[in-house]
């Protein structure tokens, strides 16, 4: 008696879940990587990695008019000094510089639509879509000789802009309107270029649906950029063991100097 | 082909790694110079962190002097007491230059140290060997022979801890040879050369060395110097790419044993004013980077490189 009370509780409980579930997001995401690991062997001269996914509809019936898929590929963060080279004695100096402490290495966003058409400028601050929304940390001006100094707000602007900018001429920081295509009602793919000199860490690729401006899902999934095989190698050697790496480069070169001559002198 | 370099974290262009190898190994066989004072340029220019084409080009400087050392050391053209007392003052510049190396690092100034340094360097050799070179083309033609000067007793005889060194038939003070070689110990720190075009001119005219043990004993002290030097840049600065310096050492090695046979048939002083003809173009080439208005003045800089 008491038990069927207690399953039928729990029974409307859980409908009362899924309907309010059901009414916060009537669709629901499924997305995929093509790839979760992308190893730089020596090889390696960027790459594309596709991710794809379909929109589950919870309410069938009703017409995805308004929906968009945005997707964020986001590197790991590490300090970013920015300097403006100034004019001293005729000759371009690196001058003042300002210090970003947690800028992403790579930040890279597809969407089916301009952000701009998807949702409002509030959205896309809230949900700190688009790099001019990521928060870069404190950031630290310092001048020539490295004291540190107070800049104007539009000074440092400017070095914020040009941080982008440097990144953006380096592929490293993009935005695809038109990355993301559906194919049909549901399935969508997205291609986001990975360009050679990108960081290593771990990346994370964000995917958001939106309806009608509002974000009705998201689901993130984790990518790991790494150096493999003798690239990792050689890397890990050069840091690890940086003493006996330069002495085997040096011997090396050497040797082979040495074999040059050898080969020289036997006329 | 391109291969991706683990140290400097860019593909590159195998084939034109080689090639660039193999023409500074040619240049180097057939002027007897290590051709690092061109090779870096060309590793900026290609757009190598100069970090990494300094410390890189280290390795290429080793192979390239070992080769040069072990042929004077077979002619028994080297100086070793005088090559000792070189290399002295040469691993305190080393030590000294990778210091100033991290420091300009740190401060943000190196890629314009280097570019400094190479301008001045580039252009002031490149302009003396070409009116040299002129001038020698000029005597052939008329028949002149240019006269040089005959040395008098300098400075250098007044000064103290005098040494007898035989193979050069000197008898002078360990001063000079000590400074020389700290001079270019640093230069060869922070531009990744061996620096026999400072050190030779130095023997010759500062030291009055017979020319015939001249460049064995600079050869002799390059490879140590230039040794520590890659090391040090390994150690303190990670910045010693083994990939790139196998491709640079196979290019020049190769490139070398024909600048060897070219330089026996070909006309020296043309040669001599065409690598001068380089050395200036390379040379007003990073000057002009230098005093243009940049594309863009901001830059990013990487903050602790990857420690």
């Amino acid at each position: 008696m008491i038990g069927s009370l207690k399953y039928s509780i729990a029974l409307a409980l859980a409908a009362a879940l899924l309907a309010a579930a059901g009414a916060a997001r009537a669709d629901q995401l499924v997305t995929d990587l093509s790839e979760h690991q992308i190893a730089i062997r020596s090889n390696f001269t960027g790459t594309q990695i596709l991710l794809f996914g379909a929109v589950e509809a919870r309410t069938p019936g009703t017409r995805a008019l308004n929906r968009d898929v945005v997707v964020v590929v986001q590197g790991p963060n590490a300090p970013a000094m920015v300097r403006r080279k100034d004019r001293v004695a005729g000759i371009w100096v690196n001058h003042d510089s300002v210090t970003y402490p947690a800028a992403p290495g790579y930040y890279a966003i597809a969407s089916t639509r301009p952000l701009e058409v998807t949702m409002t400028p509030e959205t896309r601050q809230a949900l700190r879509i688009g790099i001019e929304n990521v928060d870069l940390g404190t950031p630290e001006a310092r001048a020539i000789d490295g004291t540190p100094q107070v800049l104007q707000p539009e000074q440092e602007n400017a070095f914020w802009k040009a941080l982008i900018r440097n990144r953006q001429r380096e592929r490293l920081y993009a935005n695809v309107p038109g990355g993301v295509t559906f194919l049909g009602q549901t399935l969508f793919r997205a291609t986001v270029d990975i360009p050679a000199n990108v960081p290593v860490g771990l990346y994370t690729a964000k995917v958001y649906l939106f309806q009608d401006g509002e974000v009705i899902d998201t689901i993130s999934s984790p990518l790991y950029i790494d150096k493999r095989g003798i690239e990792r190698f050689i890397y890990r050697m050069a840091h690890s063991d940086p003493f006996l790496y330069g002495l085997l480069a040096v011997l090396g070169a050497a040797f082979a100097g040495w074999l040059a001559s050898a080969i020289m002198g036997r006329p | 082909m391109q291969i991706y370099l683990p140290i400097a974290e860019m593909p590159v262009n195998v084939l034109t790694i080689l090639a660039m190898g193999a023409t500074i190994g040619f240049l180097s066989g057939m002027f007897g110079i290590g051709g690092g004072f061109l090779m870096t340029p060309l590793l900026i220019f290609l757009g190598i962190p100069p970090a990494v084409a300094v410390g890189t080009q280290s390795t290429q400087v080793v192979a390239s002097s070992v080769t040069g050392a072990l042929a004077h050391f077979t002619r028994k053209s080297i100086d070793f007491k005088m090559g000792g007392i070189l290399l002295i003052g040469g691993v305190a510049g080393s030590v000294s230059g990778i210091f100033l190396f991290k420091l300009l690092t740190r401060l943000g100034q190196i890629d314009l140290v280097i570019s400094l340094v190479y301008v001045l360097f580039l252009s002031v050799i490149g302009a003396m060997m070409m009116v040299e070179s002129v001038r020698a083309i000029h005597a052939a033609r008329g028949g002149a022979v240019p006269t040089r000067r005959g040395g008098h007793h300098s400075w250098i005889h007044g000064l103290p801890f005098k040494m007898r060194f035989r193979r050069s038939k000197l008898y002078i003070s360990v001063i000079p040879p000590i400074l020389v070689g700290f001079f270019v110990g640093t230069l060869s720190a922070i531009m990744g050369v061996g620096g026999g075009f400072i050190i030779i001119p130095a023997m010759i005219y500062l030291l009055r060395m017979p020319t015939n043990v001249v460049i064995g004993t600079s050869f002799f002290q390059i490879v140590f110097v230039t040794a520590l030097t890659g090391v040090l840049h390994a150690v303190e600065n990670f910045a010693v790419d083994i990939v790139l310096g196998f491709l640079l050492v196979i290019g020049g090695v190769v490139g070398a044993q024909y600048g060897v046979r070219a330089a026996e048939k070909l006309p020296a002083e043309q040669l001599r004013a065409l690598l001068a003809a380089i050395l200036l173009l390379i040379g007003l080439r990073l000057g002009f980077d230098l005093v243009t208005t940049p594309d863009d003045v901001y830059s990013i800089v990487e903050v602790a490189p990857h420690r």
